[in-house]
């Protein structure tokens, strides 16, 4: 009899599960609709109070406060606020920044709806032996894994992994194999740049990706002076790299040209696969393991028109691994890829979002699809000024166009620049909505 | 590859049974229950940098008799795993004690490994988790003469302090009604801790499988003994 209690309630979980589509694959999940969205913010000079801070925005169309700002929570000063992670349990939402290198831990459980500052990291620099711009901020099983972009000898590109403990604590850095220092892993191509951006990991196959971009020299430049210094631009990552996840091993660099950024891994039991794209050569890339259990990148997919310049940025796979969203920032372009076959993707419709589109967030479901559109403080847009410049756009996504169902002006709002996206919800913690 | 035991079997068919029937997603049992998708790397081959003190705490074994965990983890490698016995994520806590079950028969097959190691069970759920309910559930899992102790807590009291030390959240659930449904929302962590105990690395689902775990206890060891010389 307790058995057949058993299967009953499993069936219950199991029936109830969603979740958004980008975390790390065995993370506690939302049931059902999301409650909130929290916004990491940049502060802008001659806006609000001018600090980075997390807002917090009811999104469940069933509360009172539904669409509206319930909570924003500022840091003090600027610090090139950018990518956020949350814990294996939720409980936590770790908000990292570029320029000083500080890392903002939220108490996000105690009331999902009122974030707290739990602790601050503020000697990620010293404590991982120089390396400088934490960017993500990756689950694994009682730890965060993060991802540098720069380091303090030269504030270029080469950088490191660093691990904290869930309680945020230092636990170990690895730097990313270069050409001097190859770790053991095998140079596929033509280049073993040591460069960071993104990480992600498929536990069954042993598998850590991570990706790469630019540093410090590069990312706190003006967009426009970069551009225009050829040898400024020639510091841009070329390489994803494949690591033995339980060993922390590097263990083969693949060569994928252009600034690889966000990494995405499919979620089926047999798709051994994850997809980056490119920021400079706007080209969708795939990342897999072929018959003979060695990983390979293939570029899949164009991106626009690479001369001139989209910039795709982020990137969401859907929960059936049969779709990509991904984002342009130059032309704010969000474009819909077919990737049932992985090896050939096809973009199969596409809508202009804002004048600079940077975020992309979707339920567990797809149904729900939400855009940020800041991207670096010096390289977003000024103008035109208006509601389609900073701001959160929520969009129902019935599997063939996008329909707009909020929008919030971060600017006119006097909140900054919102960059990423992470959800709550009060299911998580054993919580009704009702009961608040 | 070991047999997933029968309960556990017999529910995961069931289950996804059920699940095609009703035209539901099929549950997707953790990876930890099937054989390594991989080669994993050699023990020895790798580091585990402790993440930190594995908190002492008060503890109930059993036989009903009080000790400490301190008592317990002795000059032992210790993998402890936090459970409770009604759990009903497949993916749970029935995926720990599968899996230590099955690190309990690789260790039956090394002595000289085994003679080091200790599995701890510790329950979250002391008011149902009683001694006695332990002896029951400990009978389908633990061999005659194996190092696996079942533990439990006297109260609420004397658990949060061990649950806090260990940062293993657990939240009960509620119905629709607003009624306890006797489930706990929590994350399943299980923990290798070294003789100076310090944990040396934590697996959730998706991470924990014995061929890992065997190989970190095997790490541990060859590190013990570079250090002793021995």
């Amino acid at each position: 009899m307790r058995w057949i209690l058993l299967l009953v309630a499993l069936l219950a979980n199991q029936l109830a599960f969603a979740d958004e589509t980008c975390m790390s694959p065995y993370m506690a999940k939302i049931k059902g609709q999301e409650d909130f969205v929290y916004v990491w913010t940049l502060g802008v000079e001659g806006v609000g109070d001018e600090q980075d801070k997390l807002v917090t925005v009811d999104v469940n169309p069933k509360s009172a406060n539904y669409g509206k700002v319930v909570s924003s929570l500022s840091v003090g000063g600027r610090n090139e606020a950018h990518h956020t992670g949350l814990t294996d349990d939720r409980r936590f939402l770790w908000a990292s920044s570029l320029d000083t290198s500080k890392i903002f831990i939220f108490d996000i459980h105690t009331d999902p709806a009122k974030p707290t500052l739990h602790k601050t990291i503020s000697d990620f620099v010293a404590k991982s032996g120089g390396v400088v711009g934490p960017h993500t901020s990756y689950a694994l099983p009682g730890r965060m894994m993060l991802t540098g972009l720069s380091n303090n000898r030269d504030h270029g590109g080469r950088t490191a992994l660093v691990e904290y403990t869930n309680a945020g604590d230092y636990i170990v850095t690895h730097w990313m194999p270069t050409d001097d220092n190859l770790q053991g892993a095998v140079k596929s191509g033509q280049f073993a740049d040591g460069y960071g951006y993104d990480v992600r990991a498929l536990p069954r196959k042993n598998l850590m990706v991570t990706s790469s971009f630019t540093g410090w020299n590069n990312y706190m430049m003006n967009l426009g002076a970069l551009m225009a210094d050829a040898e400024a631009m020639k510091a841009f990552g070329n390489t994803v790299v494949v690591w033995d996840l339980h060993a922390r091993q590097p263990k083969k660099i693949l060569d994928v040209p252009g600034a690889p950024l966000e990494l995405r891994c499919a979620w089926g039991e047999s798709h051994n696969y994850c997809f980056t794209s490119t920021a400079l050569t706007s080209k969708v890339w795939l990342i897999y393991e072929d018959d003979k259990g060695e990983w390979q990148a293939q570029d899949v997919g164009d991106i626009g028109d690479a001369a001139k310049i989209p910039l795709p940025v982020d990137i969401s796979i859907a929960a059936d691994d049969s779709r990509l969203w991904v984002n342009t920032w130059n032309d704010g372009m969000t474009r819909l890829y077919d990737i049932s076959d992985p090896h050939n993707a096809k973009q199969i419709y596409s809508k202009k979002i804002g004048e600079q589109v940077n975020m992309v967030s979707q339920s567990w479901d797809g149904k729900r699809v939400y855009y940020t559109s800041s991207l670096l403080a010096n390289w977003d847009k000024k103008e035109p000024a208006g509601p389609d410049l900073q701001y959160l756009k929520v969009y129902d996504f019935d599997g063939r166009e996008l329909k707009q169902t909020l929008s919030i002006d971060f600017l006119a709002a006097k909140l900054g620049a919102p960059h990423q996206m992470r959800f709550g919800a009060y299911a998580l913690y054993g919580e009704k909505t009702a009961s608040r | 590859m070991s047999a997933i035991s029968p309960r556990v079997a017999l529910s995961a068919a069931l289950l996804c049974f059920a699940a095609v029937a009703s035209g539901a997603p099929a549950q997707v049992l953790d990876p930890g229950y099937g054989p390594l998708q991989y080669k994993p790397p050699a023990a020895g081959s790798y580091q585990l940098p402790p993440l930190g003190v594995a908190v002492d705490g008060k503890v109930l074994n059993d036989l009903g008799e009080r000790l400490t965990l301190y008592d317990l983890f002795d000059d032992k490698l210790v993998l402890l795993g936090f459970i409770y016995t009604h759990c009903s994520d497949i993916n749970g806590c029935p995926l720990a004690s599968f899996v230590m079950k099955k690190v309990q028969g690789r260790l039956a097959e090394d002595t000289g490994l085994a003679q080091q190691v200790r599995l701890i069970s510790l329950s979250f759920d002391p008011a149902q988790d009683t001694p006695a309910a332990l002896v029951d559930y400990a009978r389908h899992f633990r061999r005659p003469g194996s190092d696996w102790q079942f533990l439990t807590t006297a109260s609420e009291t004397e658990l949060q302090p061990i649950l806090d030390g260990y940062g293993q959240w657990r939240q009960r659930e509620y119905d629709s009604d607003g009624e306890l449904t006797g489930s706990m929302s929590h994350i399943l962590r299980v923990f290798l801790i070294d003789r100076q105990h310090r944990i040396r690395n934590i697996y959730s689902s998706g991470f924990l499988d014995a061929d890992t775990v065997v190989n970190d206890l095997r790490t541990l060891d060859i590190e013990s003994r570079a250090e002793t010389g021995s």
